[in-house]
């Protein structure tokens, strides 16, 4: 087995200069990169990978791990600024980031993503280091049937979490579920709701939906109040003085990130589930356990806390199944077993046995990256918080340019344009009617994972539902949803009898 | 000011046609290329397909970037490669299963003849796996046994060829198997490791445990067994009468110019001599190299679609849609 | 908030129309065929829409009552004007991307970027010149340059 010197080796390794200036060179390429709405780690590292081939592999790998932060951070960024997230699972870091930086505090907004996501991704990182091998295994307990049950939960957890009326937001999920279901069917491959279009055969394509709904929608809307109040800017961009992060509001969301960072290792460790589900999930529970729920998406800063630590912890979480079992649990980890590859090291079980010292040279390296994202973040955003002042409309136009730009630049091509133009006006509606776009968002991220462990679970099980009884996992989360919608409906209950009586008391 | 821009329009408008004109005349590629690979980020044939274009970045003198359209078994990316009309600077990488059985088995929107097949780069190492310490072992013979035994044995696939395989084996042998549905080898893994599944199809994923043992091979679905489990069985070999051979091909639309082609198959040609592209294939993902030119291609292509047709008459029809 | 119960009641209508559409219509001729043993492909389709039908029905109710209670009308049309007013901008984002269809990505931008601009009432050149270019250049040096993607 591998001793104690060796990881030191590997931390001295790391801490090279040379290595530095590589992860660095990475962390400032995927954080500008990040910064731009739609392009997001999947593409930085897939156009990456050719430039690692001539770097040796430790390099290389290096290069990819500081890419990969990068954009976390830069896509958290433009997610709070213009409320145009970077990836999917930045979704949920706008719905406190944006509100709270159009109230004159950007600067705070980006400080509490900023240090939310070096510490949520520190700590997976660690957790990665320690358990790796030992717990790996552990995850193939979440079988078809334990996924599904979590995703139900999941489902159900931030549609009741999402605020607003709660039947507008079930509404909305609805539209969301029927979304997720479009192409080709799992079990039988028969096209559904596609139309014949061949670009809708593996679904909605996620990046031009999730930009419509959120970014290019909050354009429209912008431009209407924006005119409405011709001169006066409704909009507010004063510069508040006192916008800055202070010890004590940090330490107030201290608590949030931890418990954010145990729910992004959670749902990062299980192969499949992915930052979106993470990152919500987070969100959600966050907002259960305040004291003041209503605050959320209004822009407290907790909410930014645990969207961006649930984020980054769902990265080096997902390399636990990599590293001890082979499977890769996330669009990141996949990726990153092609760079293995290329420089000839297989990911696996084996990787302890055959080249223990590459395996800690990336988890020092992880580590590196990480405070190198920190130090560019921190004096990136001194930046990056001057959008805000700006005047509105010339960031109205130059966001709507970045938009249709992002989705150019993906290889969407027209259809993805149409795509994203007909979810900003189905936004448009979300927002002037005030539907829960979240809901509708997590329906349709969710939905197909659930449906294929669903169709899973029925075939496996014969249509059986006692093999419940042999799940344990599966059952407490099936017993738990039902719980959750029982107190739901309860206490929704009582608040409504609670207001009437009010208003009886009032006349 | 508005003239002004108008003028802007118009020129530059003026100057976008005009460098389309010119870079027709050039010679072929004069911009960068689009690889599609049909299969998600990581999967064996994304990772081929990485180095393929890094190999052919060279050889063209232009970037070849990698985009990932997964999605039907590749099914998705042959369907918009066929509506595309950029001459050789898209081309699919994918397994010519996608290609021969795709359209008997669904409504695609895709024919055998819409596509020319530039070449043949590598052969695939398709298999039927399992997990460690299973109670019918690791060999065909006991999971058969098994099988017939225990009606409700559980199977992964990934693919409606394999699905229809499996129908046919299951027929032949008269067993009753639950046929579960997985995205790809990185959703099939798990359910195998965890012995959720009893067996199942791998595309290539198996290659990864070739030295841990935690995946074995029951039977190959390969033309000869596998170079990384020499044991296992192949199809004819365990009596069954099927060509179940796929190997990987680069796809593009029929109407791309021939000197193109052309070009793109020289290209092709001189990776698959190429150190890195070998090493990689041929030792991380265990698949023999080999060159097939497009003559030579498209006569296999043509033979394996007409063979699954038969077997599809033979079996009543498509196994999954009544 | 005096108009809210109205919105919710319209928006219900709006949302249980679209609902009884996907139901009637479009779900059983496009959701798919074929027999499956886990889960009939239109099953999660068909339980969305009804779960859109559903909500927006108990919308519609509870925003009625409400409305009744209160004795408002249920009727308020919006100016033409202010319609004309919401629905340009989609106008004219469409357009651009018709022209983006036709055209490089980067010789629309700054027209694209331009043209708003001035619509909303920007009258200094400099600011309009700037604001045009320069983010398109940005993007083309970075996608064209360092990126080398082809497609802008």
């Amino acid at each position: 087995m591998i001793g104690f010197d060796a990881i030191l080796a590997s931390f001295a390794a790391a801490l090279h200069y040379e290595s530095i200036v590589i992860i660095l060179g990475g962390v400032l390429l995927g954080y500008v990169v990040g910064v731009i709405p739609g392009l997001n780690r999947a593409v930085a590292i897939a156009i990456a990978i050719p430039l690692t081939f001539y770097m040796s592999p430790y390099a290389a790998i290096a290069f990819l791990i500081g890419l990969s932060k990068g954009t976390a951070a830069g896509s958290a960024v433009s997610a709070i600024l213009l409320n145009t997230p970077g990836e999917p699972s930045s979704a949920a870091t706008c719905l406190d980031g944006y509100p709270m930086a159009r109230d004159g505090k950007p600067r705070k907004a980006l400080k509490v993503g900023l240090l939310a996501s070096v510490i949520g991704d520190l700590l997976a990182t660690l957790l990665l280091i320690v358990v790796v091998i030992p717990f790996a295994s552990v995850a193939l307990k979440f079988g078809p049937y334990e996924l599904a049950a979590i995703l139900i939960f999941a489902l159900v957890f931030i549609a009741a979490m999402a605020g607003g009326s709660f039947l507008k937001g079930l509404a909305a999920g609805g539209m969301g579920i029927i979304l997720g279901t479009v192409g080709l069917d799992p079990e039988t491959g028969a096209a559904r709701l596609t139309f014949g279009y061949a670009e809708l055969m593996e679904g909605v394509p996620i990046l031009p939906l999730v930009i419509g709904t959120l970014a290019l929608a909050e354009m429209f809307v912008q431009l209407d109040e924006y005119r409405r109040n011709k001169g006066a800017s409704v909009i507010k961009l004063s510069h508040d003085k006192a916008d800055d992060l202070s010890y004590q509001e940090f330490k107030g969301t201290l608590p949030t990130i931890l418990k954010s960072t145990g729910v992004g290792a959670f749902v990062g460790a299980l192969p499949g589930l992915g930052p979106s589900v993470g990152a919500f999930m987070a969100y959600g529970l966050a907002k259960r356990s305040a004291k003041d729920p209503d605050s959320f998406g209004k822009g407290n800063p907790n909410g930014i806390a645990a969207a961006e630590a649930s984020d980054n912890a769902v990265i080096p979480a997902s390399y636990i199944p990599l590293f001890g079992l082979g499977i890769p649990g996330s669009v990141s980890a996949a990726l990153l077993v092609g760079a293995f590859m290329i420089h000839g090291i297989q990911v696996g079980p084996l990787m302890l046995r055959d080249h223990p010292e590459m395996l800690f040279t990336l988890f020092s390296g992880m580590i590196v990256a990480s405070l190198l994202m920190l130090a560019v973040g921190w004096y990136g955003l001194r930046i990056f918080a001057r959008v805000t002042s700006v005047p509105p409309h010339i960031v109205i136009a130059v966001v709507i340019f970045l938009c249709l730009a992002g989705i150019q630049v993906q290889g969407y091509g027209t259809f993805g344009l149409i795509t994203v133009f007909v979810f900003a006006i189905f936004g448009y509606f979300l927002k002037k009617f005030d539907y829960s776009f979240v809901t509708f968002l997590v329906a349709f991220i969710v939905t197909p994972m659930l449906e294929m462990n669903l169709r899973q679970s029925v075939i496996l099980s014969g249509g059986e539902i006692g093999i419940l009884l042999e799940r344990p996992i599966a059952l407490a989360f099936v017993i738990l949803t039902v719980v959750m919608v029982l107190h739901l409906g309860w206490s929704s209950y009582r608040r409504r009898m609670q207001a009437r009586f009010k208003a009886r008391a009032g006349r | 000011m508005k003239m002004k821009l108008l003028t802007t329009a118009i020129l530059s408008s003026a100057m976008a046609f005009g460098m389309a004109g010119a870079a027709q005349a050039d010679e072929f590629p004069t911009k960068p290329l689009t690889l599609v690979v049909g299969f998600g980020a990581g999967g064996s044939t994304d990772i081929q397909a990485r180095v393929l274009a890094n190999v052919l970045e060279e050889e063209l003198g232009q970037p070849v970037n990698v985009v990932n359209q997964p999605g039907a078994g590749g099914g998705v990316a042959l369907a918009r490669l066929a509506n595309n009309t950029d001459e050789g600077y898209t081309f699919v990488f994918g397994t010519s299963m996608t290609i021969t059985f795709g359209p008997l088995s669904t409504e695609t929107t895709y024919q055998l003849d819409d596509f020319r097949y530039v070449a043949g780069v590598t052969l695939g190492q398709s298999a039927m796996v399992t997990g460690e310490d299973r109670e019918f072992g690791d060999t065909w013979e006991g999971l058969i046994e098994y099988a017939r035994e225990n009606p409700g044995t559980s199977y992964a696939t990934q693919t409606a060829l394999d699905r229809m395989i499996i129908e046919y084996i299951a027929r032949q042998e008269g067993l009753e198997l639950r046929i579960v549905p997985t995205a790809g080898g990185a959703g099939m893994a798990p359910l195998i490791l965890s012995g959720d599944v009893d067996f199942g199809y791998s595309g290539g994923t198996h290659s990864g445990y070739a030295d841990s043992g935690e995946m074995p091979v029951l039977l190959s679905l390969a033309e000869d067994r596998l170079v990384a489990f020499p044991d296992a069985p192949t199809v004819q070999e365990a009596g069954y009468d099927l060509d179940t051979s796929d190997f990987r091909v680069v796809v593009v639309p029929k109407n791309t110019p021939d000197a193109h082609v052309e070009r793109l198959a020289e290209a092709l040609e001189a990776a698959t001599q190429d150190e890195r592209f070998i090493e990689i294939t041929e030792e991380r993902i265990l698949m023999p190299v080999h060159f097939i030119g497009e003559e030579e291609a498209t006569e296999m292509l043509h033979a394996q679609s007409e063979s699954y047709r038969q077997l599809l008459k033979a079996m009543g029809g498509v196994p999954d849609d009544e | 908030m005096t108009d809210m119960p109205r919105k919710n009641f319209w928006s219900g209508v709006g949302v249980a129309a679209v609902a009884a559409f996907l139901l009637a219509w479009v779900i059983p001729t496009f959701g798919g065929r074929g027999f499956a043993i886990g889960m009939p492909p239109k099953a999660l389709a068909t339980l969305g829409a009804w779960l859109m039908l559903g909500c927006a029905g108990l919308l519609i109710l509870v925003s009625a009552i409400a409305l009744k209670r209160a004795r408002e009308p249920f009727f308020a049309l919006p100016a033409a004007g202010h319609l004309w007013h919401q629905t340009w901008p989609f106008l004219y984002v469409l357009g651009f991307i018709l022209l983006i269809d036709r055209f490089p990505l980067t010789w629309v931008a700054p027209l694209l970027i331009g043209g708003l601009l001035l619509l909303l009432g920007e009258r200094r050149w400099h600011v309009v010149l700037l604001t045009a270019t320069i983010p398109a250049a940005g993007l083309y040096g970075l996608t064209a340059h360092l990126m080398r993607i082809g497609v802008v």
